[in-house]
């Protein structure tokens, strides 16, 4: 007998956004508090293994269409870039740098590369858990 | 639209609770965030992505802002010249948009149009009766009605 997930699904329908939504502020937090790409990415991927629980592998294929291999590697891709871009400047690997903008309406806001470092992250986490989760799910 | 709409303004006061600032910036960041969540999972809605349906209405504002200049010089050309050669009827005009303010927005977008105005909705919604100054061009103006407006409006409510 097959059951009825309503009450699941519905439910899911929104939790799995402001669960994204913890991920988004979990990965900003982590310049000035406990946070970062590791647990926001892993907070982004426990939003879609929910989704995986509520509906099937075939369903959340086609609501996010990605190939998490390919995610992993562009994750690994911005890391890379970003620890490599500081050899343009005649700087050692990994140097950082940041700078405080004023756009209107948002007030000071500070622009550092190692978000983009830790964007790296928060990819390559979420592509390594929803391929090793995907893979079991789908053997038989 | 209602719900995806409900839902981004909802993720953005959850933003700004995890935030703890409650500054319109805050709110501002917190709605891009969940626009983007929203963008991301956007075929999970059986609707499609609500800011294309936002980006219509503005499109049809600016083209019932741009109507708007197009027949008020129409209409001051008709004034000031010296002989009246016009040739008033009225046309039916067959809808294709069903819902009542479909109906509506597209009848008032026909009156700020150069050169006609609605009379009346036939019974069935189905029809449009259009008094048009010039009568001769009854099938361009049809075909524009058809081409500009209709389109604009289905584009939103779609």
């Amino acid at each position: 007998m097959k059951t009825n997930n309503l009450i699941l699904q519905t439910a899911t329908k929104v939790l799995v956004f402001i669960i994204l939504l913890f991920s988004v502020y979990m990965f900003f937090a982590g310049h000035y508090e406990p946070g970062g790409g590791f647990i926001g990415g892993l907070m982004a991927s426990g939003a879609i293994v929910l989704l995986l629980i509520a509906y099937d592998i075939k369903t959340v294929r086609k609501i996010l269409p990605f190939n998490f291999i390919k995610v992993t590697a562009t994750g690994l891709l911005f890391s890379a870039g970003t620890s490599a871009g500081a050899l343009f400047f005649d700087k050692p690997l990994l140097t950082h740098w940041f700078t405080y903008v004023h756009p209107p309406l948002l007030g000071k806001m500070s622009l550092h590369t190692a978000v983009l470092f830790d964007t790296g992250v928060f990819l390559v986490v979420v592509g390594v858990t929803m391929t090793i989760i995907q893979t079991i799910g789908e053997s038989e | 639209m209602a719900f995806q709409m409900l839902l981004n303004f909802f993720l953005a006061f959850t933003w700004m609770f995890l935030k703890t600032t409650f500054t319109p910036a805050s709110f501002l960041v917190g709605y891009f965030w969940g626009l983007v969540i929203l963008f991301i999972f956007r075929s999970y809605f059986s609707e499609r992505f609500y800011l294309h349906r936002v980006i219509a209405i503005i499109k049809l504002f600016f083209l019932f802002l741009k109507e708007l200049v197009l027949s008020n010089l129409s209409v001051l050309k008709l004034v000031i010249s010296p002989k009246l050669s016009i040739k008033p009827g009225i046309f039916a005009l067959p809808v294709e948009v069903e819902k009542d303010w479909e109906i509506m927005l597209l009848a008032n977008l026909i009156t700020l149009t150069p050169g006609t105005l609605t009379v009346e909705v036939s019974g069935d919604n189905k029809t449009l009766y259009i008094h048009a100054v010039n009568i001769d061009d009854v099938k361009d103006s049809i075909n524009g009605i058809k081409d500009t407006f209709e389109k604009a409006i289905m584009e939103v409510s779609r």
